[in-house]
């Protein structure tokens, strides 16, 4: 790995643990190997949104190329947001694309996504089912980000509702999250979410 | 770093906290690193030459500062040269050498130009126009700033010295002549 990359993400390290949002325990960031390529960072759900209360894995991958190129950054744990893909965690957000400038920090970028949690911005989405819900039924896509926060992310509310449905279709012999990702792509519809799984 | 407990030995390490937050004044913003071959950008950022380089190399489209956005060019970004700089080589330092300062003569308040010729500092001023006292100009200095006269010992100082005195002599047997007449 350059020289240059692996001396920015140590200096970078140091900023992150020593930040204030680490004491207030917003992010959290960890190293996974010993070369300072990968890391394996953590975000707090911001307040006053459906993924308050819960906390999200991430996968940052460190290029050769940094700075001058952006770390590439997935998330490990499920989450039901427009921006997002619900099945490989793939993020859409302009700064890990072509808005990264070279000053941005590992800090700032999980500061971006915490902001892009509270922020959705559904007419450039990443998961177009997740989008159509937001527009369309915005509070059943709010039920449904907190139950997604429950069931993976450690988050409160786990909506007994919701659970009932996917008790049903486990009954079934369904497999829990593919019961969770059809029930949620038909905004809990189960005669329709069963339709598309058994045909 | 910055916090750790007392079992640290050493009575200079509050100097070495404080140097460091200095240093931490002239970090590069790209390589986190006390800037090496320093430029400026017209937003006022600060860089190593070769960390700016490689940044606008990577994007030729999208020429843009990396801390605020502002659009920058190669052409327009300023060196920093401070007393400390220099002998220390970079080994990223195979790029381009860094855009030279763009710096301007300040204006001289010049009311004759070319009045004085001669290149090696003798002012061959007596007898120009229809005034002849020339020694009023060169021995009270006013008018426009004049060569540098040669450097006290050379043989052309001396020539000069001489020639001067001749003139003067010549000026002021013309004014007795006047005075007589």
């Amino acid at each position: 790995m350059a020289n240059i990359a692996a001396q920015r993400i140590k200096r970078e390290f140091r900023e992150v643990v020593t930040s204030e949002e680490v004491q207030r325990c917003a992010i959290k960031l960890e190293l996974v190997n010993d070369s300072f390529t990968e890391l394996r960072g953590e975000i707090g759900g911001p307040p006053d949104t459906p993924y308050e209360g819960a906390n999200y894995v991430l996968e940052i991958k460190v290029p050769e190329t940094y700075p001058f190129n952006p770390p590439k950054v997935r998330f490990v744990t499920k989450i039901w947001h427009p921006n997002i893909s619900s099945v490989t965690g793939a993020i859409c957000l302009d700064i890990l694309k072509d808005q990264w400038a070279a000053a941005m920090t590992l800090r700032t970028v999980l500061l971006s996504l915490q902001a892009l949690l509270a922020a959705a911005e559904p007419d450039d989405p990443q998961d177009a089912v997740v989008a159509r819900q937001y527009k369309e039924k915005n509070d059943l896509f709010r039920l449904t980000a907190r139950h997604w926060g429950a069931a993976y992310a450690g988050g409160p509310d786990r909506n007994s509702d919701f659970e009932n449905k996917i008790r049903r279709l486990l009954d079934m012999g369904v497999e829990e999250h593919k019961a969770r990702v059809a029930l949620s792509s038909y905004d809990w519809d189960l005669e329709r979410a069963t339709e598309q799984l058994f045909s | 770093m910055a916090t750790s407990s007392g079992s640290e030995p050493g009575p200079s390490r509050e100097g070495e906290e404080n140097k460091e937050k200095d240093e931490r004044m002239f970090e590069c913003n790209i390589c986190l690193d006390t800037a090496r071959d320093a430029v400026v950008s017209m937003c006022g950022h600060l860089f190593c030459w070769p960390c700016l380089h490689q940044w606008l190399d990577t994007r030729p489209n999208r020429q843009v500062c990396p801390v605020c956005k502002a659009v920058i060019s190669k052409d327009k970004v300023i060196p920093l040269y401070g007393r400390g700089s220099g002998k220390q080589e970079d080994p990223r330092n195979k790029v381009p050498p860094r855009p030279p300062g763009h710096r301007t003569e300040p204006e001289n308040t010049n009311g004759f130009p070319g009045f004085g010729f001669g290149d090696g500092g003798f002012q061959m001023s007596f007898g120009i126009g229809a005034f002849p006292f020339s020694f009023f100009t060169s021995s009270f200095n006013f008018g426009e700033p004049r060569p540098n006269p040669a450097p006290v010992g050379t043989p052309q100082f001396g020539e000069e010295q001489f020639l001067s005195r001749v003139f003067l002599y010549i000026a002021c047997v013309f004014i007795l002549w006047l005075l007589l007449a």
